[in-house]
């Protein structure tokens, strides 16, 4: 199977996107314009992108912080984004909440926690209910290397399977929780091996080829949409940047930077599409300026968004209950 | 000796259980932990072991029967084989309490709860004339209910406002401030409300003492027993007299317990012949005279001044010739009495010397009209100017 | 001719039952998760018969992991289901806590989405349940915004607030009272019915002295009441009923009427339920207040064993009354 032009063109289009706005998001948390963290998956990119693209319309996501492209691709714009970041009222969360923590079930995202892996059993549930509708919706959720330490891990992964849930896991191994490298996170080498003790089968792909995380993507999704249960994809790659903007990351040697490098999703999405002669420079160009006019556009509406009134943190707590007439 | 056998708990949420079956008969011997019953709760079905070695014999509930956990079902006799086979029992009593919520402060009379200051803020209640009957003499709450229910005025306007003066006074070096005495200010705040509340009218009278007078002087008596004594019979006449005002209706009083009011050191108070009408002259004299010293030595008891359902007040004692009384809540009518005097009136077209008094009736004109008034005075009088005093009457 | 269905008293555990079963005949979103209340029927055999006639997947048996089924039921409830969740005991809630707290709680307030989902938590003592069958873990959640919390005391209650919070388009964590089970029945409406969220009850008019309390220890004061009743001490009980969040205004009106007010509940008494009334009656009501508030709780320790100790352990009829009788003479 092989990925079409118009498709390589769609994630090189996110791949560039999620890259400007996050190098945005640095620019302004450097500026001290982002009051809270600032959260990035630079170098990281083909992940969300790939995986997210790979799914329908009607399908839901239940990502986590280093899935940028996965809230691009679903819709949320540029603009929410950064308005979320400056807590802005125009943002996802109306300035309740910060970064990255955004959803909108009209899109299919579920908002994720910081508190990594407690999506998964969340997950599993939505796709519990997309079996008991019988419904042939998929769910695709994601963690880090550090989040599948986490109880809410394996005891996702074993009701999944169990139930056989129309739901995908991936795993974002890009070698540090934090600071804490793999070896010290787990004594297998490759975190795919936790799914073994689940039955559930499990791939390892290149996380920095874009149109590698799409294929397998789409045939893990293919599966879980015939009845087949769930898959876990393990994505290979490395953190660039530290777990949040304020960290050098010093604990990370050089050189394994200067080598992940080389593999940058961008670069390498280039090459490949340069390879199949889907693409050249003048189009990588076109696409560039596009991408940061939109940047552009939506720092614009950051900035001039209204942030919220004091009091409108006391809105919201409980769902107002409907009147509900029996019949 | 003998053991109990008791529905056991058999799972924390079981209230009861059913006995299925004794395994056991009446009357059988049975080994320790071998099964004795099969009992049946809404989560299980087991069979019972037994507690002790011994023959059963007592079966207290049969099979089929439902009962609570902890209810005798069975007694085993066994013989001690060891000296350590009677803790079978499974029922635990603790008598033990577990000690919560105990109160640590203690009540003074100094001692103002928030309710209490509140409230008596609110009313303006002067706090020193309630005597406190929570702990250590502390004023509860009820203390000020009570108190405020007794002059009606719980959720009424305030005692001060009543009385018509600023709630507090600065007094001149030409003036000097006399506190305000507990019955001073009950006085005040009483007839400020009576005042308030009744649509006062006064009628006046004369009545002619002479047949009373040598009655009066055999018995040693004062005139107050007979005007008592006629009061009773014009009530039995016109028993409106004798009745109190309520928003839903007239409460007609079917006891006749006269006040009379007596002046005492710092004010006035106002005893209660209970049952007048049922009581002769001399007992009524022998009353009013307990009555009136044990007022005045500060004696009386608290029911004694309560339930009047009329009241008298003897102003001629001091001289008055006639007054206009003010009613004594929440009765509807006052009798006051003045001085006896020897006055010359015209009887049968001859001008003659009689002892005579004046004799006033304030009524609630809200409840009885003058016309009844009149005819009630009439009553009094013409009782009071019999021709001849019977001594037990 | 109408032949009307003789009227049978129907216990609490019952009532819990009948509600599931009415809400799961009528709405097609409800279904149930839980361990073992499938073919076992739930520990307590609240659920016994109900997946013979909702089938396997209506009434879910999941794995030993509370954490992953109420990370699940939150999933489903926000796809538009509703999951009533089934912890064994409530002592096991705490496996859940990140879940529920985390989650569940502030998902509405962060990025709009309902999540309309029951726990049933079987929670208190009185059944020598010991440390971890034993526990009323309410106060952790009701210092958590976000989530809302009944606790019934009746058959009636029972019933109607299980349907009012399988209606609620929020997060209901429903504290049904173990010792109560198969202890208090009543006769139920044949009608439907519901309870609503946030109302406590007068369960005895009284004028002297309020107790506010909830659950299992509603009928300890009830019992006290009725002894103290002799004794010529009126009190009021005031069922909460709701626990979060709590109807104020009826605790207010009550402490208004009486002045004097006892907090009970079965919880440890530190950082308890009570300790908030008691704050909002200082607050609110300080001027109605004629003594001192007392709280009656259970000591701060875990639930002992064994029946001495556990007798201990738990406030009863007595203790109130011994209280009242010294808020009486103060």
């Amino acid at each position: 199977m092989e990925i079409s032009q118009s498709e390589f063109l769609h994630l090189y289009y996110f791949l560039k996107l999620t890259r400007a706005l996050e190098e945005r998001v640095t620019t302004l948390y450097r500026q001290g314009r982002i009051v809270g963290g600032a959260y990035t998956s630079h170098g990281m990119e083909a992940i969300s992108v790939g995986y997210a693209s790979a799914l329908q319309a009607d399908d839901i996501i239940a990502p986590f912080h280093r899935d940028m492209g996965a809230f691009l691709v679903r819709g949320i714009t540029p603009g929410e984004v950064l308005a979320q970041y400056l807590g802005k009222r125009t943002g996802p969360t109306k300035g309740k909440d910060g970064n990255v923590h955004m959803g909108d079930l009209k899109r299919g995202i579920i908002a994720f926690v910081s508190h990594l892996a407690d999506n998964l059993p969340v997950a599993t549930g939505v796709a519990l209910a997309f079996k008991l509708r019988g419904e042939s919706r998929i769910v695709a959720t994601n963690t880090g290397d550090g989040g599948t330490s986490r109880g809410d891990f394996h005891e996702a992964l074993n009701f999944a399977s169990v139930r056989r849930l129309p739901v995908v896991f991936f795993c974002n191994n890009n070698q540090y929780a934090y600071s804490t490298p793999l070896h010290y996170q787990m004594a297998i080498k490759d975190v795919v091996e936790r799914a073994k003790a689940y039955a559930i089968p499990g791939e390892i792909v290149d996380g920095n080829d874009v149109a590698s995380v799409y294929l397998t993507a789409q045939r893990a999704f293919q599966r879980a949409r015939d009845g087949g249960g769930p898959t876990f994809i393990e994505c290979k790659t490395m953190r660039m940047h530290g777990h949040s903007e304020h960290d050098s990351a010093k604990y990370v040697p050089r050189e394994l930077l200067e080598e992940w490098k080389k593999k940058d999703p961008i670069l390498n999405a280039e090459r490949r599409m340069k390879e199949l002669g889907y693409a050249g420079e003048p189009e990588f160009q076109e696409i560039h300026m596009r991408v940061e006019r939109e940047i552009e556009t939506a720092v614009e509406f950051a900035e001039q968004s209204p942030l919220p009134e004091g009091s409108e943190a006391l809105e919201g707590v409980f769902a107002a209950n409907p009147v509900e007439v029996l019949i | 000796m003998a053991t109990d056998i008791v529905m056991p708990q058999l799972g924390e949420s079981i209230a009861e259980g059913t006995i299925v079956k004794w395994l056991v008969p009446l009357g059988a011997q049975v080994k320790k932990d071998d099964s004795l019953l099969e009992v049946e709760t809404d989560k299980v079905a087991l069979d019972i072991p037994s507690p002790a070695t011994g023959a059963l014999t007592e079966i207290l509930i049969q099979e089929g029967e439902t009962v609570p956990v902890g209810t005798l079902l069975a007694r085993l006799d066994y013989h001690s084989e060891s000296g350590n086979g009677d803790s079978a029992t499974s029922t635990i009593q603790s008598p033990v309490s577990s000690g919560h919520g105990h109160l640590t402060i203690s009540g003074s009379p100094d001692l103002l709860s928030p309710a209490v200051r509140d409230l008596a803020a609110k009313h303006q209640v002067d706090l020193s004339r309630i005597t406190g009957t929570g702990m250590n003499g502390r004023i509860t709450k009820k203390d000020i209910l009570e108190f405020l229910d007794k002059q009606g005025l719980a959720g009424k306007e305030s005692g001060d406002s009543l009385m018509g003066q600023p709630a507090s006074v600065t007094p001149s070096l030409e003036e000097e401030l006399i506190p305000l005495s507990s019955m001073r200010r009950t006085i005040a705040e009483r007839m400020v409300k009576s005042r308030q509340t009744a649509a006062h009218v006064v009628t006046f009278f004369e009545a002619d003492f002479t047949t009373v007078e040598p009655t009066r002087q055999e018995l040693h008596l004062t005139y107050l027993p007979f005007v008592i004594k006629a009061v009773t019979q014009g009530i039995h006449a016109f028993p409106i007299l004798n009745s109190s005002w309520s928003n839903k209706g007239l409460i007609l009083k079917h006891s006749v317990h006269i006040g009379v009011a007596v002046a005492v050191e710092e004010g006035l108070l106002v005893p209660v012949v209970k049952h007048a009408d049922q009581k002769d002259l001399r007992q009524l004299g022998q009353e009013v005279a307990d009555l009136s010293q044990r007022a005045r030595s500060k004696q009386l008891q608290p029911e004694e001044v309560q339930g009047g359902t009329f009241t008298i007040t003897n102003h001629g004692g001091t001289g008055s010739l006639f007054s206009t009384p003010i009613i004594n809540q929440p009765q509807i009518a006052i009798l006051g009495v003045g001085a006896v005097l020897r006055r010359a009136v015209v009887v049968n077209e001859s001008i003659e010397i009689r002892p005579m008094a004046y004799l006033s009736l304030a009524f609630d004109h809200r409840v009885i009209d003058g016309a009844t008034a009149d005819q009630f005075m009439l009553m009094v009088k013409s009782v009071l100017e019999q021709p001849s005093w019977e001594v037990t009457s | 001719m109408t032949t009307s269905a003789i009227a049978h008293e129907v216990t609490y555990l019952e009532a819990i039952s009948q509600a599931l079963d009415e809400e799961m005949s009528q709405d097609e979103r409800v279904f149930l998760m839980g361990e073992d209340i499938g073919p076992y029927g739930g520990a307590f055999r609240v659920t016994e018969g109900f997946q013979d006639k909702y089938g396997e997947w209506r009434v879910l048996d999941t794995p030993l992991a509370e954490s992953g089924i109420v990370g699940a039921a939150i999933g489903a409830a926000m796809m538009g289901l509703r999951p009533v969740v089934e912890m064994q005991f409530a002592d096991f809630i705490s496996c859940a806590f990140d879940q529920i707290t985390e989650m569940a709680a502030k998902n509405h307030y962060r990025w709009g989405a309902e999540v309309p989902l029951v726990i049933r938590a079987p929670f208190g003592g009185g059944t020598h349940g010991g440390p971890f069958h034993s526990v009323c873990p309410e106060a952790w959640f009701f210092h958590t915004p976000g989530l809302k919390l009944v606790a019934p005391s009746t058959a009636y209650d029972a019933k109607g607030l299980l349907k009012a919070a399988i209606r609620d388009h929020n997060p209901v964590i429903y504290f049904e009272h173990k010792f109560l089970y198969r202890r208090v029945k009543e006769v139920l409406p044949a009608e439907d019915y519901i309870v609503p969220i946030g109302e406590a009850e007068i369960k005895r008019t009284g004028s002297e002295i309020s107790v506010i309390t909830y659950g299992a220890m509603v009928h300890v004061a009830l019992e006290a009441a009725e002894a103290l009743d002799q004794e010529g001490i009126d009190m009021e009980v005031v069922d909460l009923r709701t626990l979060s969040p709590l109807d104020t205004d009826t605790v207010k009106d009550s402490v208004r009427k009486t002045g004097k007010v006892i907090i009970l509940h079965e919880d440890t008494k530190t950082g308890g339920i009570g300790g908030e009334i008691a704050a909002i009656l200082a607050e609110e009501c300080f001027n109605a207040l004629d003594a001192p508030i007392m709280r009656i709780a259970a000591p701060d320790i875990p639930v002992p064993y064994s029946p001495p100790l556990e007798d201990f352990f738990l406030p009863k009829a007595h203790d109130v009354i011994t209280a009242a009788r010294q808020l009486a003479a103060y």
